[in-house]
């Protein structure tokens, strides 16, 4: 039984990760070939020659203008996936073609459709602008996991953690003391978790980047897009600061934490994360110290989830857990992810429902 | 800082017509579920409450926490007891 929800868009990589140099990436278990054609243009195939599967991505294979050149044996390649030539002989055997992805370059990711290609059209792919817009600046990064790609999901949805496992970066003792309230659209998709802290402790990674000396009024906004795209729309700012009534917000400060969370294998996982602001935005030393320090989290975060994943992996099925309130928004994004599945494997979505205690 | 951003109110966020709403009540361990329906409820086991949300439209009456009711009583156990006010009074033991 896979963990992986198929028929959905993942995102693969940083626009700026590919260019004219051949880029593999394992997606969903899927070794895919990315590269940018003359025109600029990602494309995704198969990362294993038809032929001896040999990767496409492993020297000397190489790009010749817009084709790939197997460094094995010569098979080569189009944008397309489709083989237009072999070694020593005329005729191009007509299976001869990658399988090639769906891809979108948006929002600075680049996304691919992990799936039946025909769905990759009907299925959305959700939004994260700040990431390549004006009026923001944005650091970022990617952090291999060694673990399942649901723990890193739990560990997003539940924001009490900051308080233990990030002490002296982002947590402090409010945010695992104030309560969440948890809404969830199976329509649109959504889970929306919330935490408005009204009286806290500002964070070094906060004070830091904002100037702002003592308390602040904190909200963490959760809006998780399953299976792969979190938004942490975070507001910072004096405590007793509010928006304004006509809905401006101009005494604030706002970050939004972008994280997708893509599986690499059934048991590892690509953990893009990506901060941008809207104040300081020419300041090179508040990117710094915002990418180090956001960098820092990640790594306090894929160090537990590692260990956690080793651990897990040693225990039979069905071992136990105990959830409590500060779950909720996990619990919530968990069944979501499994309503997915079953609608990609085809089973009645109705299913996904717990027919109660 | 942007002038011209604007935030959504804390709490309904989401504005699609089937929402479910879990809050955690200030104050206490208590959750409050809503369903799309109007239908509501209150809990402390975030699990049963999730699934009394999804039983939409059949929400079990009293609640998350309300026990299950197994088909069958045993029978009380009556040597506890030797008052037969009190074993009037009293309600069976559940299993």
């Amino acid at each position: 039984m896979t963990s992986i929800v198929r028929d959905q868009w993942y995102v693969a990589a940083y626009g700026r990760e590919i260019g004219r140099d051949l880029f593999s990436r394992t997606i969903c278990g899927e070794s895919i070939l990315f590269w940018r054609t003359e025109a600029g243009r990602v494309t995704a195939m198969s990362d294993r020659c038809v032929h001896r599967r040999f990767p496409l991505s492993q020297a000397p294979s190489h790009l010749d203008g817009d084709r790939v050149v197997c460094g094995y044996h010569g098979f080569t390649y189009g944008a397309d996936g489709v083989c237009v030539a072999v070694p020593g002989q005329t005729r191009v055997p007509r299976t001869a073609r990658l399988r090639s992805y769906p891809v979108v370059e948006q929002d600075s990711f680049v996304w691919v459709f992990i799936g039946d290609p025909d769905k990759a059209g009907a299925t959305r792919i959700p939004r994260a602008p700040w990431l390549d817009q004006e009026g923001w600046t944005t650091v970022s990064g990617m952090e291999p996991l060694k673990a399942r790609a649901s723990l890193l999901v739990d560990n997003l949805m539940d924001l009490s953690h900051e308080t233990y496992l990030h002490g002296g970066y982002i947590g402090t003792p409010e945010v695992a003391d104030t309560p969440i309230t948890t809404e969830v659209d199976d329509e649109a998709g959504i889970v929306y978790v919330s935490r408005h802290m009204d009286d806290a402790e500002c964070p070094p990674f906060y004070a830091k980047s904002t100037g702002i000396e003592g308390r602040i009024t904190r909200w963490q906004d959760i809006e998780f897009t399953p299976p792969c795209l979190y938004k942490l729309h975070s507001r910072v700012a004096p405590v007793g600061v509010l928006p304004h009534e006509d809905g401006t917000d101009p005494d604030a400060f706002h970050v939004e934490v972008v994280y997708a969370i893509t599986p690499e294998t059934e048991r590892s996982t690509h953990d893009f994360w990506a901060v941008a602001r809207d104040f300081a935005l020419d300041d090179e030393s508040v990117s710094d110290f915002l990418r180090e320090s956001n960098r820092t989290v990640v790594l306090q975060d894929v160090t537990a989830l590692d260990v956690l994943e080793e651990v897990l992996t040693g225990e039979p099925d069905g071992y136990q857990e105990l959830s409590i309130n500060i779950d909720t928004g996990g619990l919530a994004a968990r069944r979501m992810i499994a309503r997915l599945a079953e609608q990609a494997s085809g089973a009645p979505a109705a299913a996904a429902v717990p027919a109660g205690r | 800082m942007t002038g011209g951003m604007s935030l959504p109110p804390p709490r309904h966020v989401l504005g699609g017509e089937r929402v479910l709403r879990v809050n955690w009540l200030p104050g206490s361990d208590r959750l409050r579920g809503r369903c799309h329906c109007g239908a509501e409820a209150e809990g402390e086991d975030p699990t049963a409450m999730w699934e009394w949300l999804l039983a939409h439209p059949d929400h079990p009456a009293g609640g998350p926490d309300a026990p299950v009711v197994p088909d069958v009583l045993p029978p009380p156990p009556a040597h506890r007891v030797s008052d037969p006010a009190v074993i009037r009074r009293r309600t069976p033991v559940l299993v």
